[in-house]
């Protein structure tokens, strides 16, 4: 149980259309995540299967069945807020009991229910505390809490861990990574953090402007980039890209590497700074002029800049004595390369 | 060692009690709160499967209408549908109150009360009594107003020096704005009366008794002053608001520049508050014009139509005196609420303008 | 105590010597609070005058009692008098009875002997002490008691119901968008500007056509859909965030309960203010009642106080006292509430 279907979903608010058709199908006890930068209609797609917008045509199907008309609650699915919105007037056991109210549940199964939430995110002794009297961690905690008890078809997270500290944000990650192990229940959660998305997800959705970019597991995006987009917003620093022209199969990248490609005309080729790297003594690489150096310790970014004026970030491993100014070749494996046509879509 | 073991339970013992009575305080207070929500509780009981049943029937929209309807009905019969009939009222004639057995009668009511010789000579007048109204109307508002708003201009200056005790006077000027209408004119023609204890203040001048109510001067002046009284602390009220949300940092700007006080007040403070004195300004000025309960009390209208205002004109006119005329009330009121309508859009645009100010 | 004084004397300078612009804000700040309290005070003290002190000029600042004494042979305490004898010499006597410009009076210490003196030469003995007549007569005597239950019943009522449909209605133009919320938005503002002196008439006509004349539902019905109410709650309102409303909706609660259970909790705090400022209103209404209300036994205190103060002219010691209790559940407003409402002012703009 726990299939989500949605059928060329669009969304428009007072004629600025926000979703153009979107089609996806979540399997049951997936997690799936979307991500986007902001704007990109992540949360509003949630709310439409959240059911508390409704899209302007399309159809969402939830196990087969059809609930694009259906309200928020007949819905079975339970949804954590950015802002937690936890009842501020209640404790933190009336926040976790209301829903179950509201469904005429036997009093007995509802503090079964709660206890059982509470024991399972050790939240055992502030259950008689209000949401005011909680850390933000805690809080984090009530909020998904609120959602496990109601035993949902799916859980909806709407960028959950945005307002905790970084530390915070991390045990939290792993948290929630375990407690999509145990409940194996589907769950969509939107973010905007890639790293988040990288770690909790079985398949990742990325949006831009309302469209759905590409669909995969976290890796098969990060090895196999279905278009530029994606390609420079997952991984991190961002992929450097090099325009060229390819001509008879072939193309040139600064410094007069050649590299064949399947494609005429204008083009693009994409490669990770991770995957770049100092070339050996009279081995090809790209020319480039170091403008910044910043030495992490495990590792050193290189800011650097090619010929035709491109930047390029290089991560070494190390701490590999550099200097500004220096003159430098970068090179490269032609496997990690990634080529783009002039609309942006992969060329294998 | 006994000396350690007293002190321990001397410690102890208040900790103990403490935590008994914290105890009984946790027990008794949700028990004490459920018995006062248990009317409550009980009422959405009831209430809650019918508007379950509204929602599924009718949608949220008709549960929109649902929470809209209570207060549109009643604002809809009481208020929309007077308004509309004070319209019709003012076009007929005759004594009676209810409207399917009065006569219409065209713009007669207005022309009589606006057939006048001289307007500023009430006597030159076919309805005198309207003109005489009219007249106490505007002199009272001219000076009340102005004594109003200087008065607690003054005050709220003085509340917002920082000074000792600023809750407690805040509190103390506010008092009498709480007291009901009647208990204020109660309370003054006390005072005002000959055996009174401002004629104990008089006489210990020197002076000779005065029957304050009597007098046509005295009793117009005593309308002022005490109107003033019972309102002057919800102006100043809103008047410190105002001054307290001027940033500290430009006085302490204009202290680094020694600026005088009193430019520091022409020139910092006064244009800061202006949209805020403007508000005050024709809120006291839409309040004047509805001049009743005290006056009404304290004086009656008299002595003779000394302090007959607008307000006291149409209630007699349309109730209590012998000459009903409730046609001639209603045209009497729609004259005053046009003054108010102009008074209140004044009041909207300089408060929205206030708001900008603000933002900005 | 030192404290105390450099509490007091604390001027917005940092120490240094009293400007002249302190002095007189003190003695506007403390004349202010005499002219303020002062004539809320004298009529307390007033009140507890009875008649024939009230009628004396100059009056005094207390009340006085005048003092009695058990003679042997009355069955009631005579009034006491100091008689100024016609040697010159004073003495305390019992006045038995008067007689023209002539008082029979007797010494306490010495009932047989009755003396006559002139009530030029005598005065009262008095003790500062109350007259609570005052107090119990009109509630004996009167329909006082009557006045008061009506007053708390309109007070009582109009508030719970002002609270009711002003909160739903509030709920409903800061939580939904709708077509034509702007426009009820809009006709709300426009009868800010009718005030009731407006409209006595029609609304006289109105309320006798659904039936409510000379009831006290008449006097609560058109009052409780206040627009200063429905503007305080909503601005509230708009402050709660939709999340929680939301997240109310995906618990499975009806949009009536998001009202019952989420709404009204947390507008608590100018649910407060607006109750305060719906009973001092009520408690204070006087033109509204005094057009619909004919029958003696429906009056309101504010109503049949002002009758009273015109029927019994004279007897001014039961208008004072009855204005005294009158005032009483404001001044309990007053002590207890006033930062509620001060602030709640402050923060609205509205009366």
């Amino acid at each position: 149980m726990g299939s989500i279907t949605l059928k060329d979903i669009r969304k428009s608010f007072g004629g600025v259309h926000v979703i153009h058709g979107v089609d996806l199908t979540i399997e049951k006890g997936e997690l799936v995540v979307f991500v986007g930068p902001s704007g990109c209609g992540k949360s509003t797609l949630l709310r439409l299967i959240a059911g508390l917008d409704k899209p302007s045509s399309g159809a969402i199907e939830i196990d087969g069945r059809d609930v694009t008309r259906a309200g928020a609650a007949d819905r079975g699915l339970a949804m954590v807020f950015q802002s937690y919105a936890l009842y501020p007037h209640m404790t933190v056991r009336q926040n976790l009991s209301f829903g179950l109210e509201n469904t005429r549940m036997p009093r007995s199964e509802i503090a079964a229910r709660v206890a059982d939430a509470a024991r399972m995110l050790e939240i055992e002794e502030l259950l008689e505390r209000r949401p005011t009297q909680l850390s933000g961690g805690q809080r984090q905690r009530v909020a998904i809490g609120r959602a496990i008890v109601r035993d949902p078809t799916a859980f909806l997270l709407d960028e959950p861990l945005s307002n905790l500290d970084a530390e915070l944000r991390g045990t939290m990650r792993a948290e929630l990574s375990a407690l999509h192990d145990r409940l194996a229940t589907t769950m969509i959660y939107v973010t905007h953090d890639q790293v988040e998305a990288m770690t909790l997800a079985d398949r990742i959705v990325v949006l831009r402007k309302g469209r759905v970019e590409q669909v995969d597991t976290p890796l098969n995006l990060y090895n196999r980039p279905a278009n530029r987009f994606v390609a420079g917003f997952i991984g991190a620093p961002n992929m450097n890209f090099f325009p060229a022209v390819a001509e008879g199969g072939q193309a040139a990248l600064p410094g007069g590497v050649q590299v064949a490609v399947a494609a005429s005309g204008p083009v693009s080729f994409g490669i990770r700074p991770q995957h770049l790297r100092l070339a050996a003594p009279g081995e090809a690489g790209i020319p480039a002029r170091v403008t910044l150096v910043e030495a992490l310790g495990a590792e050193t970014v290189l800011h650097a800049r090619s010929d035709g004026d491109t930047d390029v970030l290089v991560v070494l491993e190390g701490q590999p004595e550099l200097q500004r100014g220096q003159e430098l070749a970068l090179a490269f494996d032609v496997e990690h390369l990634h080529a783009f046509d002039a609309q942006g879509q992969r060329i294998d | 060692m006994e000396n350690e073991i007293a002190q321990v339970k001397a410690t102890a013992a208040p900790e103990g009690s403490d935590r008994r009575l914290r105890r009984l305080r946790d027990r008794l207070g949700p028990l004490l709160r459920q018995v006062v929500l248990l009317p409550l509780v009980l009422i959405s009981r009831a209430i809650d499967p019918v508007m379950r049943l509204i929602q599924a029937k009718a949608g949220t929209g008709g549960m929109i209408a649902v929470f809209l309807i209570p207060n549109m009905a009643i604002f809809g019969i009481f208020v929309i549908i007077p308004i509309i009939l004070n319209f019709v009222y003012s076009f007929t004639g005759g004594a009676e109150i209810l409207l399917d057995q009065r006569a219409w009668v065209g713009g007669q009511q207005y022309e009589r009360l606006t057939d006048c010789q001289n307007y500023l000579d009430p006597l030159s007048c076919r309805e005198d009594l309207f003109w005489r109204a009219a007249h106490n109307t505007f002199f009272f508002v001219l000076f009340q107003v102005s004594l109003m708003v200087s008065v607690s201009m003054i005050t709220a200056l003085i509340l917002n020096r920082n000074m000792a005790g600023r809750g407690f006077f805040r509190a103390v000027f506010f008092f009498p704005v709480l007291l009901s209408p009647v208990v204020v004119g109660l309370i003054w023609r006390w005072i005002l009366q000959r055996e009174g204890l401002l004629n104990l203040i008089v006489t210990n001048f020197g002076a000779e008794r005065v029957v304050w109510l009597n007098d046509r001067f005295y009793a117009f002046a005593a309308a002022i002053g005490v109107s003033t009284w019972a309102h002057m602390g919800f102006f100043t009220l809103i008047l410190l608001a105002g001054l307290q949300a001027i940033p500290k940092d430009l006085y302490e700007a204009a202290e680094m520049d020694a600026t005088p006080p009193a430019r520091v007040f022409w020139r910092i403070t006064l244009p800061l508050l202006g949209p805020n004195l403007a508000v005050v300004l024709v809120l006291a000025l839409i309040r004047g014009v509805q001049i009743f309960d005290e006056a009404y009390v304290l004086t009656g209208g008299g002595p003779g139509t000394a302090t007959m205002f607008m307000t006291q004109y149409i209630y007699e006119v349309g109730f209590a005196s012998l000459l009903r005329n409730p046609g001639l009330a209603a045209a009497a009121s729609i004259l005053m609420g046009a003054v108010l309508v102009v008074l209140t859009l004044m009041q909207l645009g300089l408060s929205r303008r206030a708001e900008k100010a603000r933002e900005r | 105590m030192s404290t105390i004084l450099t509490f007091l004397t604390r001027r917005r300078g940092h120490g240094g010597r009293w400007h002249w612009t302190d002095v007189a804000s003190w003695v506007w700040l403390i004349g202010g609070t005499v002219l303020m309290f002062g004539p809320a005070l004298w009529l307390i003290s007033s009140s507890l005058k009875d008649p024939a002190q009230l009628a004396e000029f100059p009056p005094t600042l207390l009340p006085y009692v005048q003092q009695t004494a058990a003679v042997e042979g009355h069955d009631t305490p005579l009034p006491l008098f100091t008689v100024t004898m016609e040697d010159g010499s004073t003495r305390d006597l019992a006045q038995v009875r008067r007689i023209g410009a002539n008082a029979q009076m007797v010494d306490p210490g010495d009932p047989d002997a009755q003396i006559s003196v002139r009530i030029a030469d005598r005065t009262p003995v008095r003790d500062v002490g109350i007259a609570h007549g005052n107090y119990t007569d009109p509630f004996l005597h009167f329909d006082f008691f009557v006045y008061l239950r009506n007053s708390v019943f309109v007070t009582f009522f109009a508030t719970i119901l002002t609270l009711f449909t002003n909160s739903m209605a509030a709920f409903a133009l800061s939580k939904y968008r709708f077509r034509g919320r702007d426009a009820v938005l809009l006709v709300i503002v426009g009868t800010l500007m009718v005030p009731l002196s407006v409209i006595l008439v029609p609304l006289y006509s109105v309320v006798s056509r659904v039936g409510l004349l000379d009831s006290l539902w008449g006097v609560i019905l058109p009052t409780i859909a206040t627009p200063t109410g429905v503007f305080l709650l909503r601005q509230y309102m708009l402050t709660i965030p939709d999340d929680l409303l939301e997240a109310a909706r995906m618990d499975h609660a009806s949009e009536w309960q998001i009202y019952w259970r989420i709404i009204l909790p947390l507008t608590a705090p100018a649910l407060a203010v607006l109750a305060i400022f719906s009973v001092v209103w009520r408690w204070n209404d006087f033109l509204w009642p005094l057009v619909v209300l004919s029958r003696r036994e429906l009056y309101t205190l504010q109503i049949g106080l002002n009758t009273y103060a015109g029927e019994l002219n004279v007897q001014w010691h039961y208008i004072l006292s009855m204005t005294v209790v009158t005032m009483i559940p404001v001044v309990l407003v007053f002590v207890f509430l006033q930062r509620f409402i001060t602030t709640g002012i402050a923060g609205a703009g509205v009366k």
